[in-house]
């Protein structure tokens, strides 16, 4: 069992290490630090809610039983969001060359979650243009914050094959942000 | 950091995440079900310390092993020299083995000796008449 105090204060390595050694509230520490974090990221890999948050079990119990065969070179984080992904991609592939209206119409998660805050989530647009690799590379790179040797590993994919794809992936997403104040302008018009 | 990453994590955040209770409860519930598998590294720190341990026992198996073949191989004393031969020696009566051996070896081998014997009765004939001669002119 641990405290609250050491709760606060071990990194997610010894909590990883605290659970090899038996304590099962180490490993529950760690799904408290994440479990919004992959959510969020599988929400918006997920067909549905439920399918992200069946992923989102699954990745947790795979990390769990499989918390003997983590690298400690790697940072804990990267090891996870490589298990939530793999989870992720053995889904259905969503159909994201919808429209974005359609995409609410059909209750959508990541659709849902932002449809009365934004107009315009980038991220919703990254679905369309970028692929699930892409995506994935944009995700941890902007949202995480991964080097780009981190986003490999957790990718399975070489370094240059990360850079190229992230600099492809900004390069789409710019055009996309400098569009957006037209397509906002629009919808004001129309509102 | 610039505009354009400033609004992916602006977008990011904007997406709700929150955990329901139900989906932690069911995520406990399933990890309550499991254990992690054993831990390969610590085995191998374990037995590591204990290297003195596993290389007696494997002495001892080993002695064991020993023994055990010991004890089922066929004693000496019950075995004739014979016998034994008799299950690891052919016989000499088969005519795959013996036939064509014997027949190669007197063309490469005897004629050299028939040849070798004729040489040395014919020198012993010549070294007979010689001393007959040497008689002769003695007496």
């Amino acid at each position: 069992m641990i405290g609250g105090k050491r709760k606060s204060v071990l990194t997610d390595e010894q909590l990883v290490e605290a659970t090899l050694d038996g304590a099962k509230d180490a490993f529950g520490e760690l799904v408290e630090r994440y479990q919004e974090r992959l959510l969020r990221f599988l929400l918006t890999r997920s067909n549905s809610r439920a399918d992200a948050e069946d992923a989102i079990q699954d990745t947790f119990i795979n990390a769990y039983r499989y918390l003997a065969s983590f690298d400690s070179r790697w940072r804990f984080s990267t090891w996870i969001y490589r298990i939530a992904i793999r989870n992720a991609a053995k889904q259905h592939r969503p159909e994201w060359h919808d429209s974005e209206v359609e995409l609410v119409d059909q209750l959508d998660p990541l659709a849902a979650c932002i449809a009365y805050a934004e107009h315009e989530n980038i991220w919703v647009a990254a679905k369309r243009l970028l692929s699930d690799d892409g995506y994935n590379a944009m995700w941890l790179c902007y949202v995480e914050g991964y080097s780009v040797k981190e986003i490999a590993a957790a990718l399975g994919k070489s370094v240059s094959w990360t850079k190229v794809t992230l600099m492809r992936g900004r390069r789409r997403l710019g055009n996309e942000l400098a569009a957006a104040p037209v397509a906002e302008k629009r919808g004001e018009s129309y509102g | 950091m610039d505009e354009f990453e400033k609004s992916l994590q602006r977008d990011a955040e904007s997406i709700r995440a929150e955990i329901s209770p139900q989906l932690r409860a069911r995520i406990d519930a399933s990890l309550r079900g499991i254990e992690p598998l054993r831990p390969a590294g610590r085995t191998r720190a374990f037995t590591g310390k204990l290297w003195w341990a596993s290389s007696l026992t494997g002495l001892a198996v080993a002695a064991l092993v020993i023994v055990v073949l010991s004890r089922d191989r066929p004693h000496p004393h019950q075995q004739p020299g014979e016998a034994v031969a008799k299950m690891t020696v052919p016989p000499e009566t088969d005519p795959l083995l013996s036939t064509p051996m014997l027949d190669i070896r007197t063309a490469d081998f005897t004629s050299p000796l028939e040849e070798e014997l004729v040489n040395l009765q014919t020198d012993i004939e010549k070294a007979r008449e010689s001393v007959e001669k040497d008689l002769h002119f003695a007496f």
